[in-house]
């Protein structure tokens, strides 16, 4: 796979005083459905902003399909951008909205062709005489992203595309998203401030925090091993424990515990990362408190969630969260509040936290 | 119930206001320009008359006596022409003004808008005299041009339609930028970045999106200019010269130099049915459209 398909070189902007971007790289391929993630304030939609072309870099630059595109205006740029409020011309129709890009270069046949086609692509062929108030939030998305697609862009911008649509539309369209991208090898690269969104859209994605580029990788890497501890934090619940040397064990004091790890600890102190799924949750009298990598505790908080139950458990001085999926459907197997339980788990599970 | 019947007074008083100091007022100018003129006080005869049994004592003279004379049909062709042509420059400059303020921070925003104010603070008649003396063959352009060595003797700049253009412009600018402001202000700029995001350079931009989206303001702007201007009086009277007459000088001059009431009220009547049917009409033919076209 070509790795060069988009390349970010050095890519530094500040509004006045404000860095808002420092020195981002990024390399993203062919066809790759790339998410960057982070907070208000991580500078996400100013660098999908700088390779749409609304705001020019202070310095770097950005290479698109071996083209310097860095100082292009976004009308010349080979690339299409879709607005989080849809930007959706509100003097025009549906049809006149999707035609809107390819009405100077296409004939009136090839524009009628076109549209017919892209429209039953998103499934809005019935819409196409309608003006844009009349749509839902759902049907205005399919029409702005259809208004980009049918420009057959070599690359197209999404800031935060499905944030205006509600919970149950957001799902649906999450998975037509990824089928619609897959279908068409369009790289896409796509802005969210939502964790659960960017792991399911991301093939690959990059955790953005005060202008850098934290971590870059896979939905799953960055889950399993996230590198620092605001990843950990960010995405997904995380149970972060301090450890430290103790003669020739490894100690949390908030727990009381022991720990083992398959791995050796670069510093005499560290954070390690539990995840909550990771626990198993026993009676305790089923087995008896090991030394290594279990602990007893009282379940504080218990919510039922479905298909999980999810536990706060009380050990010392700490409150752990354990996610505990829900094989039966006797319901006295979940645990009640207040019951002391044994959690344990597999020394693979923990996952050191360098920074 | 009481409140609704406060209500009720609340939202009708404009229309009473209407009644009073523009419905009866036209209907008084109607009576008098189909009334016989005679020389007197008030310079007409009534209309209804008593003297030997009830009479209807009414006339057409006046309308056949200001439609037949290229007089008074021209000094109102002259005066649409020039609401026409000032409504235009100042859309014109109004325009990139209304939208520069619409589109610059907040901070910059306020302190734009006040200058635009600025001017209605002091005296409208102030503010045209202080172009007549700008203007005059000894005013400062003139000053400044010969001191350039552009020209060796003072241009003739003021009483002349050009003058007039000019000052209409500078005193109904910002009737034509606020309306507009208004309009512009709702404006989502992303509309203009999913514009060129799709291919079209700027100036495409402007014809295809932000000017169509730009009609109510600019509708809303021209008329608010255009209809004051038609029968503008005191800056042709001030700053315009022999070449042109208009409608208001006409008027003005019917009324109290030749003292024909009835014909100046018939060239009143007449001008407020020419401007103002066709602008009705505009306005339900405009509001159908823009509710079709939902801006």
């Amino acid at each position: 796979m070509d790795n060069n398909f988009l390349v970010i070189e050095n890519i530094s902007k500040s509004f006045g005083d404000n860095k808002v971007l420092e020195n981002i790289n990024l390399n993203i391929s062919k066809s790759e459905f790339f998410g960057l993630l982070g907070s208000s304030g991580s500078g996400k939609t100013t660098l999908l902003r700088i390779l749409g072309g609304f705001e020019k870099p202070d310095s770097g630059r950005v290479i698109l399909d071996g083209m310097d595109i860095t100082n292009l205006e976004p009308f010349d740029r080979p690339l299409n951008y879709m607005f989080q409020s849809y930007a959706l011309f509100p003097h025009l129709n549906v049809f006149n909205n999707l035609a809107f890009g390819i009405k100077e270069n296409f004939t009136q046949k090839e524009i009628d062709i076109n549209v017919r086609n892209f429209a039953e692509l998103l499934s809005i062929e019935h819409l196409l005489n309608r003006r844009i108030k009349q749509l839902s939030g759902g049907e205005q998305q399919r029409v702005a992203l259809g208004r980009c697609l049918i420009k057959k862009p070599k690359l197209l911008l999404l800031d935060e595309p499905l944030a205006a649509l509600d919970k149950k539309l957001r799902s649906k369209t999450q998975l037509e998203l990824t089928t619609l991208q897959k279908k068409l090898k369009i790289t896409f690269v796509f802005v969210t401030h939502d964790q659960e969104e960017a792991m399911s859209l991301s093939d690959r994605m990059a955790i953005m925090k005060n202008g850098l580029i934290l971590e870059c990788s896979s939905p799953e890497e960055i889950y399993e091993n996230p590198k620092s501890l605001y990843t950990a934090n960010f995405i997904g619940i995380a149970n972060i424990i301090e450890i430290y040397k103790k003669d020739e064990n490894l100690y949390s004091d908030d727990l009381g515990i022991n720990f083992k790890l398959n791995k050796e600890l670069k510093n005499t102190k560290t954070n390690i990362l539990l995840r909550p799924e990771k626990i198993k949750i026993q009676s305790i009298n089923n087995l008896k408190t090991g030394s290594f990598n279990s602990f007893s505790g009282e379940i504080l908080e218990k919510s039922y969630l479905g298909s999980f139950t999810r536990y706060e458990i009380k050990i010392n001085d700490m409150i752990i969260s354990v996610l505990d999926q829900n094989f039966n459907s006797n319901s006295n197997y979940n645990f009640p509040k207040g019951e002391k339980v044994i959690c344990s788990w597999e020394s693979e599970s923990i996952k050191i936290l360098e920074d | 119930m009481k409140n609704k019947l406060f209500e009720k007074y609340f939202v009708f008083s404009p229309y009473f206001w209407l009644v009073l100091f523009f419905f009866i007022p036209l209907a008084i100018i109607f009576k008098i320009s189909i009334s016989v003129s005679e020389w007197g006080m008030p310079p007409y005869q009534d209309i209804f008359l008593f003297d030997n049994g009830f009479k209807i004592n009414t006339t057409l003279e006046n309308y056949v006596y200001i439609f037949s004379d290229y007089y008074y049909i021209g000094s109102f062709v002259n005066s649409l022409i020039l609401a026409v042509i000032s409504t235009f420059f100042c859309l014109l400059i109004g325009f990139p003004l209304a939208f520069y303020i619409a589109t610059s921070n907040i901070r910059l925003r306020n302190i734009l808008l006040v200058l635009v104010v600025i001017p209605f603070w002091s005296s409208f008649l102030l503010r045209v005299y202080a172009w007549k003396i700008i203007l005059q063959n000894n005013g400062i352009l003139n000053v400044i041009l010969l001191n350039l060595g552009i020209t060796s003797e003072p241009l003739q700049l003021l009483y002349n339609q050009y003058a007039v253009i000019m000052g209409i412009v500078y005193t109904y600018l910002p009737l034509m930028i606020l309306p507009l402001y208004g309009y512009l202000n709702k404006f989502d700029l992303n509309l203009i970045e999913a514009s060129k995001d799709l291919g079209l350079n700027r100036t495409k931009t402007f014809f295809k999106v932000i000017l169509p989206l730009s009609v109510p303001g600019i509708v809303a702007g021209s008329l608010l200019v255009f209809i004051p201007v038609v029968g503008e009086f005191i800056i042709p009277e001030m700053l315009g010269g022999s070449d042109r007459l208009y409608y208001g000088k006409i008027l003005w001059e019917e009324f109290f130099v030749n003292r024909n009431w009835p014909g100046a009220s018939a060239l009143a009547f007449s001008g407020i049915i020419i401007l103002v049917l066709p602008i009705v009409i505009f306005q339900i033919l405009y509001s159908r459209w823009s509710q079709k076209n939902e801006i």
